[in-house]
C-alpha cells in the first residue's frame, strides 16, 4: 500500500470519528489537512492520470468530499457546502466511467437542488436538473426536490411545508427549515395583496405560527405597515385601482421627440 | 493553367473505361483548378465557391473517381497521398496502377498546395461519412485536424471550417463527442489567435453543440458569454448559434430572450433545413407557452411540419384550455417524443402555466366563486385542495395574473371588475413598442446596406502587396519544409 494512501485513510478515519463526536473544530482541521493531502494524488480531477492506484484514490477522495458536504450541512455553512459540492461534482460527472456509483450520489445531488431552491437560484436549479438522467429523476431524493420546486412555483405552500415530514434524509432538515422561512415570507407577501383583511387567528394559521405572540413579533419585525385592529389584520393597500387620471406628460414628450428625431433621419 | 486543361482532357478517357460515373472526375478537377487560382490570387470567395460546388457532387462521389482525383492532385507516394488512399476501399488493382502511372508523371511537375491537400482531406472525409464508415472517418478527420493546426493561410479557413464541422459530425455519429472537446477548444483558441473568424464561429457552435449534447448548459453559457463576438460571416452558423443560445436561455428561465433567439433562428434558417426549423419551432412553442402566450394555429400548420409538431399542438391545446387532466394525459401520451426532444423537463415547468390559465378563465367567468369550486375546477389532486387553492390564488393575485381578492372567512374569491383598458396607459405603451420596433428595423436595414469595414484593404498599393505575398510564400515554404522534416 502506498504510504500516502495509508496516511490519507488514517486521517480520514480520525475525521469520521470527529464527525460522529460532532467535534466541528477537529473536523474542519482534519478536513483541510485531507484536502491538502489529496492534491498530491495525480489520478484525481482534473488530471485523471491512469495510475495503478487510480480507482482507490478516486474512491477515497470522493468519500472525503461527500463527508465534507454532509459536514457543511451539519455546520449550517452554505458557502462551504457550495465549495465542497463543486469539488465533489467532477467525481460524479467526469469520473462516472471509472468508478462504481456512490450510494450517496443522489442524496447529495438532491441536497444541492434544495440549496439552490432555498437561495432562490431557480435558473441554476434547472441547469442542474438538466444534467440528471430519467432514472435519477425517479430517485426519491431528487424527486423530493423537484416536487418542492413545482409546488413552490405554483404557490401550493402547504404542500411545501408538509414535505418537511417526508424528507428522504436527515440532512435535508436544515434546508427544509430555511425553506419554511422563505415560504412564510412568500405567504406574507401574497396575503398582503390578496386579502383586504384577515382575522388574527386566520392569519396565524395561514402564516403557520403556533401562537398569536409569534405572529405579533413577526408582523412587528417584517411588516410594520400592517395595521392590527379589533382582532383583525388590515393590510394597507395602496389604493391605486383608480385608473391613471393624470397624463404622464414628461414620458410623452420624450417619446414624441424621439419619433421626430428618427423621422428626420429617415427623411 | 494550360497544363491543367490538358490534364483534365487527358484523364477522363483513361478513367472512363473503369469508373462507373465518369462525369464526377472532370468536375472535381475543375474545382481543384478553382481552388488553385483562389489560393494563388488569395481570393477566399473562389474557395467558398469550390466548397459549394463540391456539395452538389457529394451524392455522386465514388471510391474510384476519388482515388483518381487523389492521384491527380497529390504527389503519389507522398505521405498525404498514401494516408488518404488507405481510407478508400480497395478496388481492382489494375485500375489503380494505370491511374498512378498516367497522372503520376504529370502531377509530380507541380508541388501540391496546402489548400488542395486540405481539400482532399475534406473530400475523403465527406465520402467516408456518406458511406457510413465512421471509424475510418474519425481517423481521417483527426489526421486532417492535425495537419490543419500547422497551416496558417486565410484561404484555408473556408475549407478548415468545413473540416471542423465534419470532424465533430463523425464523432457525434459514433457517440464520442466528449472525446474531442479538448481538441475543439484548442482549435478555437488557435482560430482566435489567427483571427480566423469563420473558424471561430464554426468552432464555437460545435463546442456549444458538444456541451448541449451532454446537457452541460452551465459550461455552454460560460463559454458563450466569454467567447469573442463579431458580426456573423455565415448565415447557417449564425442560425445555429441563435438556436443554441435560445436553448441555453430557455433552461435558464430567460424566456423573453430565448423566444427572440429561437424565432429569429427559425426565420433565418434556409428553407431546405427542415429538420432544423422543426427543432426551432418546437422549442419556440414551449417557450411561448411558458411565457403565457398561445402560439397561433398557423405555426403548427407550416408545410412539412404538421406531423412533427402534432404533440406540441395538443400540448398547446391543453394549456390553452387550462385543463390539468388533459395536460397530464398529453404529457404522458407523448412522453417518448418529448423525451427524445429533451423537452420533458420544460413540459414539467408548464404545469404551472396550465393552472394559471385555468385560474384566469375562472376569474373571467365568475364574479364570485368558492375556493372549493376553484379547487374542483382546477382538478388539484392534493390532500388539502382548498388550502392549496387559496395559496395558489393568492400567489396568482400577487403576480398580477388575475385581478381579484380573497375572502378567507367566507372562503371565496371575488373577481374585480375589469376596468376599461383604454382608460389606462396600456394602448400608449403598446403603440410605442411597435413604433420602436419599426424604427429599429429601418435603422438596421440602413446599416446593412453599408459596405463591410474591411473594404479599404483594396487600396493597398501594388508594391506592398507584392512584398507581402512574397513574405507569405516564403513562410509557407518554410512551413512546408518543416513539415517534411516532421514526417
Amino acid at each position: 500500500m502506498d504510504p500516502k494512501i495509508t496516511e490519507v485513510s488514517q486521517t480520514f478515519e480520525r475525521f469520521k470519528a470527529a464527525v460522529v463526536r460532532n467535534d466541528f473544530d477537529a473536523c474542519t482541521r482534519l478536513l483541510s489537512q485531507l484536502k491538502v493531502l489529496l492534491t498530491s494524488f495525480t489520478s484525481l480531477p482534473p488530471l485523471f492520470q491512469e495510475t495503478s492506484n487510480a480507482i482507490h484514490e478516486l474512491t477515497i477522495a470522493r468519500d472525503i468530499y461527500e463527508h465534507a458536504v454532509v459536514l457543511s450541512v451539519k455546520m449550517e455553512d452554505q458557502d462551504a457546502f457550495e465549495r465542497d459540492f463543486f469539488q465533489l461534482k467532477p467525481y460524479y460527472t467526469d469520473a462516472r466511467g471509472r468508478l462504481p456509483a456512490s450510494p450517496q450520489e443522489y442524496p447529495i445531488l438532491g441536497l444541492n437542488l434544495l440549496r439552490l431552491l432555498v437561495q432562490n437560484r431557480i435558473a441554476e436549479f434547472h441547469t442542474e436538473l438538466e444534467l440528471l438522467s430519467q432514472s435519477a429523476l425517479d430517485n426519491p431524493c431528487i424527486k423530493h426536490a423537484v416536487e418542492l420546486e413545482q409546488s413552490f412555483m405554483e404557490g401550493a405552500y402547504h404542500r411545501v411545508l408538509s414535505a418537511r415530514q417526508t424528507v428522504p434524509d436527515a440532512t435535508y432538515a436544515y434546508f427544509m427549515d430555511l425553506l419554511a422561512k422563505t415560504v412564510r415570507d412568500e405567504i406574507a407577501g401574497c396575503s398582503e395583496k390578496a386579502y383586504d383583511r384577515l382575522s388574527t387567528s386566520d392569519a396565524r394559521q395561514i402564516l403557520l405560527f403556533s401562537s398569536d405572540k409569534e405572529l405579533l413579533q413577526y408582523v412587528e419585525k417584517e411588516h410594520p405597515e400592517w395595521e392590527m385592529k379589533n382582532g383583525f389584520i388590515i393590510f394597507q393597500k395602496v389604493k391605486d385601482s383608480v385608473p391613471c387620471k393624470e397624463i404622464p406628460s414628461l414620458q410623452l414628450i420624450t417619446q414624441t421627440l424621439s419619433y421626430a428625431r428618427e423621422l428626420e433621419r429617415i427623411v | 493553367m494550360t497544363q491543367d486543361v490538358e490534364m483534365a482532357d487527358q484523364a477522363p478517357p483513361s478513367k472512363s473505361l473503369s469508373s462507373a460515373d465518369p462525369s464526377v472526375l472532370p468536375h472535381l478537377k475543375e474545382i481543384a483548378s478553382l481552388i488553385e487560382t483562389g489560393a494563388y490570387a488569395r481570393e477566399v470567395r473562389r474557395i467558398s465557391r469550390a466548397v459549394r460546388l463540391t456539395m452538389v457532387l457529394r451524392k455522386k462521389l465514388k471510391a474510384s473517381s476519388l482515388g483518381a482525383f487523389l492521384n491527380f492532385v497529390l504527389v503519389p507516394g507522398s505521405d498525404v497521398h498514401s494516408r488518404l488512399s488507405s481510407f478508400l476501399p480497395k478496388e481492382d488493382e489494375h485500375d489503380m496502377e494505370v491511374d498512378s502511372a498516367t497522372s503520376g508523371t504529370l502531377a509530380s511537375v507541380k508541388h501540391s498546395l496546402p489548400e488542395l491537400e486540405i481539400y482532399c482531406y475534406l473530400l475523403v472525409l465527406i465520402f467516408l461519412i456518406d458511406q457510413k464508415k465512421y471509424d475510418e472517418a474519425k481517423a481521417c478527420s483527426s489526421a486532417s485536424i492535425a495537419r490543419l493546426k500547422t497551416v496558417n493561410r486565410r484561404t484555408v479557413d473556408v475549407l478548415a471550417s468545413r473540416l471542423y464541422f465534419y470532424y465533430s459530425l463523425c464523432y457525434e455519429l459514433t457517440g464520442d463527442l466528449a472525446e474531442i472537446r479538448g481538441n475543439l477548444l484548442s482549435l478555437h483558441r488557435i482560430a482566435t489567435l489567427r483571427r480566423d473568424e469563420l473558424g471561430q464561429e464554426t468552432l464555437l457552435n460545435l463546442l456549444l453543440r458538444n456541451y448541449l449534447h451532454y446537457n452541460l448548459y452551465d459550461h455552454a453559457e460560460k463559454l458563450r458569454s466569454k467567447a469573442p463576438h463579431f458580426e456573423a460571416h455565415s448565415n447557417q452558423q449564425f442560425c445555429r448559434y441563435l438556436f443554441y443560445l435560445g436553448k441555453i436561455r430557455t433552461i435558464q428561465l430567460e424566456y423573453t430572450d430565448a423566444k427572440e433567439s429561437l424565432l429569429q433562428a427559425a426565420r433565418k434558417a434556409p428553407q431546405a433545413a427542415l429538420g432544423f426549423r422543426v427543432q426551432c419551432n418546437k422549442w419556440a412553442i414551449i417557450v411561448r407557452l411558458l411565457l403565457g402566450e398561445i402560439p397561433e394555429r398557423t405555426v403548427f400548420m407550416q408545410k412539412g411540419m404538421e406531423k412533427a409538431l402534432r404533440p406540441y399542438f395538443e400540448l398547446t391545446n391543453a394549456v390553452r384550455i387550462g385543463d390539468l387532466e388533459l395536460f397530464k394525459n398529453v404529457a404522458e401520451k407523448f412522453s417518448s417524443t418529448f423525451g427524445s426532444d429533451r423537452t420533458n423537463n420544460l413540459i414539467v415547468r408548464l404545469r404551472h402555466n396550465v393552472i394559471r390559465t385555468g385560474l384566469r378563465n375562472i376569474s373571467i367567468s365568475y364574479s364570485r366563486i368558492s375556493l372549493t369550486d376553484v379547487a374542483k375546477k382546477l382538478r388539484l389532486d392534493s390532500p388539502n385542495p382548498v388550502a392549496d387553492a387559496e395559496s395558489i390564488v393568492s400567489k396568482a393575485i400577487r403576480d398580477g395574473a388575475i385581478d381579484a381578492t380573497l375572502d378567507h372567512a367566507n372562503g371565496w374569491m371575488v373577481s374585480k371588475e375589469t376596468g376599461d383598458i383604454y382608460s389606462t396607459n396600456e394602448p400608449q405603451i403598446a403603440f410605442n413598442s411597435r413604433i420602436a420596433f419599426c424604427l429599429n428595423m429601418h435603422n438596421e436595414a440602413v446599416r446593412a446596406l453599408r459596405f463591410p469595414p474591411n473594404s479599404h484593404k483594396e487600396k493597398e498599393s501594388a508594391e506592398k502587396r507584392r512584398e507581402r505575398q512574397q513574405q507569405e510564400q516564403e513562410l509557407a515554404q518554410h512551413i512546408a519544409e518543416e513539415d517534411d522534416d516532421d514526417f
